[in-house]
């Protein structure tokens, strides 16, 4: 065995010395050309595992030391990652899976990215052409998998195709609304030679629909902007849009132009300093009551970069029933799709943003705004007369420590549940992409691969994970990936035995029956250890802040398990299908 | 109920108002790539279109699919539909007719029980449909007609009497009207 391991380990070194990536053509297997092609893209790391029909792939890779390849333990994490990379530098993040049982784990995650619009590209191991539809060993027909789930995807049949299909794939996934794209390749494809000629391979591409990107009609622009002169308690709505097309800038541009005060979806949370005098809040589920309220009385809702989810609007008949919606998206579909908008603006934010901050005048909102602080102020002092003393930690003494102990330097990456909301709501974000989380399809176990993904995107952040005891046990194999990685993330769990979000739903909609959402952990300050990371444990309140900046100065990955209250619930709360003016609040 | 009514219940992806489906034809230019049929069957199914009927051939240009579909659906329904077929990478138009203002024809081919007695009233009838006889067998007679749909099924009600075998159609092919 170790004879041939060396073997092994010489052809491979002498491989990597005979490969670089040039521009002269010539003649390469699949395998060879995919490698090429994501080197030409830029592709600095990729997230995968290994499995039969990637195999040639995996014996290529090792010619291309510009492409760091992680290896996961399980194939979900490489998309959470590849997604999490994704959303921390705007770049397209990759994930590589075999055929089979690879591919069907990667689903999950490329159904996060899509739901959340994040740029991925999935490459798949697909059986060789002639087993393909004869039910072979670990077939699977991915592309019919994962058709509703991705932007676009691929089975590259001719080896002559390959390269071109990787760039186009990368275009589409960064294009637009950016999405998944997945590109699966049959092992003899893989092996197939051709003659590869670099300078050739961008195909030219009749430019999809998709690629394009729509320029704001001036007409609409101006009409947005008499509406905004007009209006006279207006609100601006800001979605993950924003964060996408980088336009922090742009939007606190007009804010504070039209002194129009913001409101954030979970997705745009920190597209806003929550610090500044215009900032709202969150609406919907668990926003405050106050935003509620807001949007319950006003007259105009300038939404961009977001798409009215039910969690935003409650029930849709009574979202905003005063209000006219200029509506930014760089998607069609998404126009008039939830709300019918008054002047519908199909562009890019950034674009659309810029040119509404020439259009309108500045205004002056300051009785409108006194009102909403007025409300703010009596929510405030709702909840400060029902804190009681506690003992335990609670889930704002974890996250202002987080923030304080950090400087709000710190990159959140949350996972499904109560925590999630409790981190959005009480998190004091001040950088712009600083919130990072499963949205749109709430997926548990997302956190601690996306975190990862984060941390190698963002070698400098300081990367905080703020997860449940559910959701950290969906995924928490990748502490053994993130110890190789020698990558430094610092873990929060809030701990309460409960699957928290569900036990509350139960709570209040199914009269208490906790069926199924009590739910035991490891000890995480051993389960730690064993992956040879570092682990806390916080029963005391007092204990959080010292944890904290332990967790801080201790070098690697550290675990704080945080005993936070077991029935804690997340208030206020609009109950599913009800308007959002209607909320659950804390019994006085 | 009034358009602004219909409009505010069916946007997104609530239910329709009960009276309000219309038909729709969609006529869609599709690249004749790998999965890209499945792509718009599966926006059709994920957005919740009723399809009547599915038409897939070649069109004027070469490598390029015509895919001619049938739904019932309220307004703002078709339009949003629109937009997400527009979307799918292999879709390279979408032009969205309310029934009856495209140009529409089907064609039918129709077995009917007949007997020496009444093969003649039986062609006799199709004559006033336009419809010829293609196939004769001692106890069937195979019909073709071709129409606009209700012209179809005024055919098909008169030869329900004689009892139809097999009845296969082709499903509505659209094409704009000029100006």
């Amino acid at each position: 065995m170790t004879t041939t391991a060396t073997v092994t380990q010489e052809s491979g070194d002498a491989r990597r010395a005979s490969m670089s990536v040039t521009d002269e053509a010539r003649e390469l297997a699949g395998s060879h050309i995919l490698c090429e092609a994501l080197v030409r893209e830029g592709v600095e790391l990729l997230y995968g595992y290994p499995g039969g029909a990637i195999m040639p792939f995996y014996d290529a890779l090792p010619a291309y030391p510009q492409l760091h390849h992680v290896l996961v333990r399980h194939e979900q994490a490489a998309a959470h990652a590849a997604d999490g990379y994704a959303r921390a530098t705007g770049k397209v993040g990759v994930c590589v899976a075999t055929s089979g049982p690879g591919a069907t784990n990667l689903v999950t995650g490329l159904a996060t990215a899509y739901m959340d619009s994040t740029p991925v590209v999935a490459i798949t191991g697909q059986v060789g052409r002639p087993f393909i539809g004869r039910d072979a060993f670990q077939e699977t027909d991915v592309l019919g998998l994962t058709l509703p789930i991705t932007k676009h995807n691929f089975l590259v049949k001719r080896v002559e195709e390959l390269a071109d299909v990787v760039h186009e794939a990368f275009q589409l996934a960064r294009s637009g609304r950016p999405g998944p794209v997945l590109i699966d390749v049959p092992k003899d494809v893989q092996f197939a030679k051709t003659l590869y000629r670099p300078a050739a391979s961008v195909r030219s591409i009749e430019l999809y629909r998709a690629m394009r990107v729509p320029q704001p009609e001036p007409e609409a622009i101006q009409q947005a902007a008499r509406l905004i002169a007009q209006a006279r308690r207006p609100v601006i709505m800001s979605g993950h849009g924003v964060i996408l097309s980088n336009a922090y800038a742009e939007l606190r541009a007009l804010a504070e132009k039209t002194n129009i005060p913001v409101i954030t979806t979970l997705l745009g949370l920190s597209a806003f300093p929550v610090d500044h005098p215009l900032f709202l809040g969150m609406p919907g589920m668990h926003g405050p009551a106050f935003v509620n309220r807001a949007i319950g009385v006003t007259d105009l809702i300038i939404g961009v970069g977001l798409r009215f989810d039910d969690r935003v609007t409650g029930k849709v008949s009574e979202f905003a029933p005063k209000a006219q919606i200029i509506h930014i998206d760089i998607d069609p579909s998404e126009l008039n799709k939830v709300k019918p908008a008054a002047v519908p603006i199909l562009a890019d934010a950034k674009t659309a943003l810029a040119a509404l901050v020439e259009a309108v005048e500045p205004g002056d909102h300051h009785e409108w705004l006194r009102e909403l602080r007025q409300w703010e102020a009596e929510e405030q002092e709702r909840s400060r007369r029902l804190r009681r003393p506690v003992p335990y930690p609670t889930p704002t003494d974890i996250l202002d420590a987080i923030y304080e102990v950090t400087d709000g330097e710190a990159t959140v990456v949350s996972d499904v549940g109560q925590h999630q909301m409790w981190t959005a709501r009480f998190y004091k974000w001040t950088h712009p992409n600083s919130h990072i989380t499963s949205g749109g399809l709430g997926t548990m176990g997302f956190a601690l691969p996306a975190a990862m993904g984060v941390k190698m995107g963002r070698p400098e952040a300081t990367v905080w994970v703020v997860a449940g005891d559910g959701g950290i046990q969906m995924n928490i194999q990748e502490l053994a990936t993130i110890r190789d990685e020698g990558v430094e993330i610092k873990v929060a769990i809030m701990n309460n035995g409960y699957l928290g979000m569900v036990r509350q739903w139960q709570e209040f909609f199914h009269q208490r029956n906790y069926s199924e959402t009590p739910i035991s952990s490891p000890d995480y300050v051993k389960l730690a250890e064993a992956y040879g990371l570092t682990g806390m444990r916080v029963e005391r309140r007092e204990d959080v802040r010292d944890a904290v900046r332990k967790a801080m100065q201790t070098p690697g990955t550290v675990i704080i398990d945080f005993a936070i209250e077991a029935e804690a619930n997340v208030y206020p709360m609009v109950p599913p299908g009800a308007a959002i003016t209607d909320m659950i609040i804390e019994h006085e | 109920m009034t358009e602004q009514a219909i409009a505010s219940a069916r946007a997104g992806q609530a239910d329709a108002p009960q009276g309000c489906a219309r038909l729709y034809t969609l006529v869609l230019l599709v690249a004749d790539r790998q999965g890209a049929i499945d792509r718009v069957v599966n926006v059709l199914r994920r957005r919740r279109a009723n399809m009547r009927t599915l038409v897939v051939s070649p069109s004027e240009e070469a490598g390029m699919a015509r895919v001619t579909v049938v739904v019932d659906d309220a307004e703002v329904g078709a339009e949003h539909l629109c937009e997400q077929l527009r979307k799918i990478v292999d879709v390279r138009q979408v032009l969205c007719f309310p029934a009856g203002q495209a140009i529409e024809r089907e064609l039918a081919l129709v077995k009917v029980n007949c007997t020496a007695a009444n093969r003649s009233e039986i062609i006799e009838l199709g004559q006033h449909f336009g419809a010829q006889a293609i196939d004769l067998a001692p106890e069937t007679l195979t019909l073709q007609v071709t129409g606009k749909g209700e012209q179809v099924e005024r055919l098909l009600e008169r030869l329900q009497p004689y009892g139809i075998r097999e009845l296969a159609r082709s499903g509505c092919l659209a094409i704009a009207r000029d100006e």
